[in-house]
């Protein structure tokens, strides 16, 4: 007994050494140590390792933790988790769209001062004011951010001049949209497929005209373009207003996509997602944000290139932000923000632009050729600054993400299998009411 | 105490250590948790019985209730009776057995996300090499009975039925158990019935099944305590909770958007505590009925061996 205590003494203690010892090692950075955690595809991963290793070869001795989560959910599954352990990284990446949920509860540090602060390499002024006013809570700058992104109809050139169909052109409104979709809905044959005429019945349609998913954030610029609004209180919403007349509307015009049969059906989707299709040269137009791109770029069977968003009334369209946020656990807030002056100073925001990835929130980087990269796929990459003064944030309120969830079930019922409108607009507002109830807004 | 007695304390002692730190008390944790608004960031606020009272409206939570029975009621008999059927057919020495063994087991040696990325492809509704078998024979689209495939992404029932058949082949535990139950069966009771005239179709309802009834039990009730879990990793990697708006969101698929998308960790909590519940009773249940049976002598201890 006596010898079997002394063995299983043996095992804690060097159990405890081993366990002290690890511990040790990792609780010794170096003064300049700073971690930042990012969520993206591979491209976007190397990017961010390309910029990391650039930092550190900038600035001798410093060294940044990258740590990549595998989407933007696993993400703020992070962020929560490691805070929670007090193990907080010292920077993350996020959308505006998610961040209302760690700056309700305290979890971020405020920017403010250390951008007011004189002699600082940063200014407010640098950056796109639509892409900084996404990241303010309650008068408090919580976030940096790196990119201001839009919606775009990226296209396929070579279908267009294939079928003699007239490229997109600035102000064309939803239903040139719809026609033009229709005009490139095309069977294997190149014959178009009108859906609902006998001739089309049962014919495989082998190019769909356009590509877009349904969700709330791809209805809001439409609805803000015809006049409406999606919430009642943009800084304290506590409900969709999606029964005004301009939002019912376009949300009727949406859900008659499938049924005019321009959008590949969700059977056609689930086998291969839109992304895929327009790479593969089956759909001719996609709707999508900026981060799109640089897949694109890898297409070498057709010309593509972009085109803004349709419109209603007035030219309208949906802010798409990511921002560097700090975390008020973090220990090393200083090196942090060193980092960030390098991420977000002209050399660092050249690197993540020539990705191709992102629209750089820094102006003066946005209008250089890094960005607008002539000779390279989009050639009309300027539309994504041209439509900046139209961009709307959707609201800040800490239960966002659940309030696209739940509208984008919803939509994608409807999409697909045709619910009536009255039913949708009351569904989602049925399913919303309780979320918006338990969130709290920025204002 | 004595030695014998001591050392077995101590042999113990690894596991009740782990069982107490690594889950009874992050389970008791969780309990308290339940009765909280807790997001891991701020600090924690008391709700009372908010969370379970929110549970009875939210329509995620009440589809996937009747999801995860759903997927009880047709998952757990269907694994168990083809995982006592291969038992059976491949527990004697044959030629290509040994192989055959490695095959049923092959599946649950896949990582699960490898496995369920695995059926995304199979079930994939046009490419997919399922649905292109179903089509072998048809025409125009259809299978050779002139229907048309199951849409298993799309469609809320096909979806359905594509989490259970996705379960099917991950038995490879219970089939081990009941393959090793088997092989430990007395020879003596198959050569009583022999000699008897049993037929093959009595040889099983009247010794083979009454023998291995006990394991057979407990397989059944872990199978139970496991399926409102295992539905998790095909739901999260293959339809992701649809068709929607809940066709495949299970419990643990709430539980886990609202604790780790939403960051609503105390109602994530409330969730687990419904799931717990809804396990016990469905494990009472099966108790009593097992326990009814036992004193009728179907199963268990009641069931007498041929020839005693």
């Amino acid at each position: 007994m006596k010898r079997t205590l002394a063995l299983l003494s043996l095992v804690t203690v060097l159990a405890a050494t081993g366990v002290t010892a690890g511990c040790g090692a990792d609780a010794e950075p170096s003064a300049e140590a700073v971690s930042l955690l990012v969520a993206g595809t591979p491209d976007e991963l190397a990017a961010y390792r390309a910029l990391a290793a650039a930092y550190e070869q900038a600035y001798p001795g410093t060294s940044v933790d990258l740590i990549e989560a595998s989407s933007a959910k696993d993400l703020m599954t992070r962020v929560s988790t490691s805070i929670a352990g007090n193990a907080a990284p010292d920077l993350f990446l996020i959308n505006y769209r998610n961040f209302g949920q760690f700056a309700t509860k305290g979890a971020l540090a405020p920017m403010t001062a250390r951008l007011a602060a004189a002699g600082g390499s940063l200014h407010e002024q640098d950056f796109y004011p639509q892409a900084m006013g996404a990241f303010r809570w309650r008068g408090e700058q919580m976030c940096l951010p790196q990119n201001i992104s839009s919606l775009a109809v990226y296209y396929n050139r070579s279908l267009f001049t294939k079928y003699q169909v007239a490229e997109p052109v600035a102000g064309w409104h939803w239903n040139d949209m719809v026609a033009t979709a229709q005009a490139l809905t095309r069977d294997a044959g190149g014959q178009t497929v009108k859906a609902g005429e006998p001739e089309a019945a049962g014919v495989p349609v082998a190019v769909h005209g356009l590509g877009v998913t349904p969700e709330l954030i791809r209805l809001a610029p439409l609805i803000w373009s015809n006049g409406g609004d999606i919430v009642d209180d943009p800084a304290a919403p506590t409900r969709l207003t999606l029964d005004t007349p301009a939002a019912r509307q376009v949300i009727q015009d949406f859900l008659e996509l499938p049924k005019i049969g321009v959008v590949p059906s969700d059977v056609e989707v689930e086998t291969q997602d839109l992304e895929a299709r327009f790479a593969a040269g089956k759909l001719a137009m996609f709707v999508s944000s900026r981060r799109v791109t640089t897949a694109f770029r890898a297409i070498t069977g057709f010309e593509w290139d972009v085109a803004p968003l349709p419109q209603y009334r007035s030219p309208a369209n949906i802010l798409h932000s990511d921002a560097y946020c700090m975390t008020k656990a973090s220990t090393r807030q200083n090196a942090a923000w060193h980092f960030l002056e390098y991420a977000l100073s002209d050399p660092g925001a050249t690197l993540m632009a020539k990705t191709g990835r992102t629209v750089p929130s820094r102006t003066s980087v946005a209008t250089s050729s890094a960005f607008l990269s002539p000779g390279t796929s989009p050639a009309r990459s300027q539309i994504f600054l041209d439509t900046i003064p139209a961009l709307r944030p959707v609201p800040t309120i800490s239960t966002w993400p659940e309030i696209e969830d739940a509208t984008g079930k919803i939509l994608e019922n409807a999409f697909y299998h045709g619910d009536p409108l009255d039913k949708v607009i009351a569904d989602l507002d049925a399913a919303t009411r309780p979320i918006f109830q338990r969130g709290t807004a920025a204002r | 105490m004595n030695r014998d007695r001591r050392q077995l304390v101590l042999m113990l002692m690894p596991y009740l250590v782990g069982l107490v730190v690594l889950v009874l008390l992050p389970a008791a944790a969780t309990m308290a948790m339940a009765f909280t608004e807790t997001d891991l960031i701020a600090t924690s606020r008391f709700l009372g019985a908010a969370n379970f009272v929110e549970l009875t409206t939210d329509p995620a939570v009440q589809a996937a209730v009747g999801n995860s029975l759903s997927y009880l009621m047709f998952s757990v008999p269907l694994r168990l009776v083809i995982a006592v059927g291969l038992a059976l057919l491949l527990h004697r020495r044959a030629r290509g057995s040994g192989t055959a063994r490695a095959a049923v087991l092959l599946p649950g040696a896949v990582p699960e996300l490898a496995y369920g990325l695995m059926w995304l492809w199979l079930l994939n509704p046009i490419q997919g090499p399922v649905n292109q078998f179903l089509l072998l024979g048809g025409e125009g689209g259809r299978t050779a009975l002139g229907t048309l495939p199951p849409q298993w992404l799309t469609d809320p029932e096909d979806a359905r039925a594509g989490i259970v058949l996705m379960s099917l082949f991950t038995i490879g535990e219970t089939f081990v158990i009941v393959l090793t139950a088997r092989l430990a069966l007395p020879p003596e009771a198959y050569e009583l019935a022999e000699l008897e005239g049993a037929r093959a179709g009595q040889v099983l309802r009247r010794v083979t099944l009454p023998l291995l009834a006990p394991v057979l039990a407990v397989l059944v009730l872990r199978d139970t305590l496991m399926s409102l879990q295992a539905s998790f990793v095909p739901t999260l990697v293959v339809t992701n909770g649809g068709p929607p708006p809940y066709a495949t969101t299970y419990l643990s698929l709430v539980l886990y958007q609202d604790a780790f998308e939403y960051l609503r960790y105390g109602y994530a909590a409330a969730v687990a505590a419904l799931m717990l519940g809804l396990t016990a009773v469905a494990v009472l249940i099966q108790w009593r009925l097992l326990r009814r049976w036992a004193s009728h002598g179907i199963v268990g201890a009641g069931a007498q061996r041929p020839g005693n």
